[in-house]
């Protein structure tokens, strides 16, 4: 009895101790992790999705609320000029989320481009949506206009992976919503 | 001093983890498509390995012998963790390089083997200079090989082009056969080395596998219960 006693204790002890530690050290570096990422993951697809600007958008980001969360919103910035904004969002892919980051133009009418962040999604097949033969497809496109071609839209589908491309068409879909909510307050916040 | 110097200097030949233990070939052959990798890899194992030595040692009375192999695991995997944050944190272009193969370090044979066969048993200063020696004998190994393919692979080391354009980078080493072809011929190029220094002593040859069980007793452990 005390033999076993002695094992819960010991174990739960060494268990408390070691989450203790890793939440203190994942508070501790959170805030520079999340600078790594934007550095890292987002700056190069903000690269893809902007094609002429000349502020630096992960610098100037800013976090709107929305009725599904705060968002971050970065901004492409032409003399000073806003001239379209983008924020990542996600589609249900294969192998998990998969993050895009869609740029929408400061009127809301045309979808700049977009730009994988995270996914993980099937080498050679899936994964292929980071590609830009796909990618291009979304260039300067009409918010209207994206879908699959399968459901009268312009986007043609990544063979054998369906799903990968409604996953990415349905996160535009939802960058179109949450522009649409933010519509009124974008064009003052970076004062232009 | 000299019990010291013992246990860290069989780390890096004697019992050196990849080539004479055939320990922890996971990452050895995954990771070590170039030089930097494989030292990066292995600066996390020899942060992750001393720590969990040190551990273990110091709570190896405290620690029912029923569930010690649970403990340990918690331990190495708390570790492991932490790299994985400091890594995200500090050097993010190589978290993305080594991907899963971080939290991966926690099931390395030799964190494990390490923790049971060595630290659980011996004191504190032997347990860490353990863990360093292994994890140093280690780094060596694992960029030793990433050199070796990324100079065949790219002709490059350390990101550094050596050879010039004549040439022909030879890619089959960088996917996954040229790391068992790779790591294969230099187990070979150690064992003929060995028995050839064997001869030179007046010793015979080893023949089949070479490692000493005695001193070793890694498979010949007995659970303390």
């Amino acid at each position: 009895m005390k033999e076993m006693l002695k094992m819960i204790l010991v174990l739960s002890l060494i268990c408390g101790l070691s989450g203790l530690t890793l939440a203190t050290i994942r508070e501790a570096t959170s805030e520079r992790i999340e600078e790594q990422v934007l550095t890292y993951v987002q700056g190069p697809a903000l690269k893809q999705v902007f094609s002429d600007y000349d502020n630096n958008p992960v610098k100037d980001r800013k976090s709107f609320e929305t009725t599904s969360g705060p968002i971050t919103v970065f901004p492409a910035l032409k003399d000073g000029k806003l001239v379209g904004v983008a924020f990542e969002t996600y589609g249900g892919g294969y192998g998990g989320p998969v993050g895009v980051m869609v740029a929408i133009s400061t009127d809301g009418e045309i979808v700049q481009g977009i730009g994988i962040t995270t996914m993980k999604e099937t080498p050679g097949l899936g994964a292929r949506a980071a590609e830009a033969d796909y990618r291009e497809q979304f260039r300067n496109q009409s918010p209207k206009e994206i879908a699959l071609s399968k459901d009268g839209g312009k986007i043609q589908a990544i063979s054998g992976a369906t799903i990968t491309s409604v996953a990415t068409v349905t996160a535009v879909g939802e960058a179109v919503k949450l522009f649409n909510q933010l519509k009124d307050k974008l064009p003052t916040a970076w004062g232009s | 001093m000299n019990r010291l110097w013992k246990e860290f200097s069989k780390g890096l030949w004697k019992d050196l983890p990849p080539f004479k233990l055939v320990l922890g070939l996971c990452p050895v052959l995954a990771v070590t498509k170039t030089a930097y990798n494989g030292l990066g890899m292995g600066l996390a194992v020899i942060f992750v390995l001393t720590l969990s030595n040190l551990l273990v040692s110091l709570l190896r009375k405290v620690i029912p012998a029923k569930v010690r192999i649970a403990c340990f695991i918690v331990v190495a995997a708390s570790l492991v963790v932490c790299v994985e944050l400091l890594m995200q944190a500090y050097a993010y272009p190589l978290y993305q390089q080594l991907g899963i193969f971080v939290p991966l370090i926690v099931v390395n044979c030799i964190i494990l083997g390490r923790a049971e066969a060595f630290a659980s048993k011996n004191p504190v200063h032997l347990a860490v200079a353990d863990g360093l020696g292994m994890g140093i004998g280690f780094t060596i190994s694992l960029t030793l090989l990433g050199s070796i393919r990324e100079l065949l692979g790219y002709g490059a080391w350390f990101d550094m082009q050596v050879l010039g354009d004549w040439f022909q980078p030879f890619t089959f080493m960088v996917e996954a056969p040229g790391a068992f072809v790779c790591l294969g011929l230099m187990l070979a190029g150690m064992n003929a080395f060995t028995n050839w220094q064997r001869k030179t002593k007046g010793l015979e040859a080893i023949e089949g596998p070479g490692h000493d069980c005695k001193s070793c007793g890694m498979c010949a452990q007995k659970p303390t219960v």
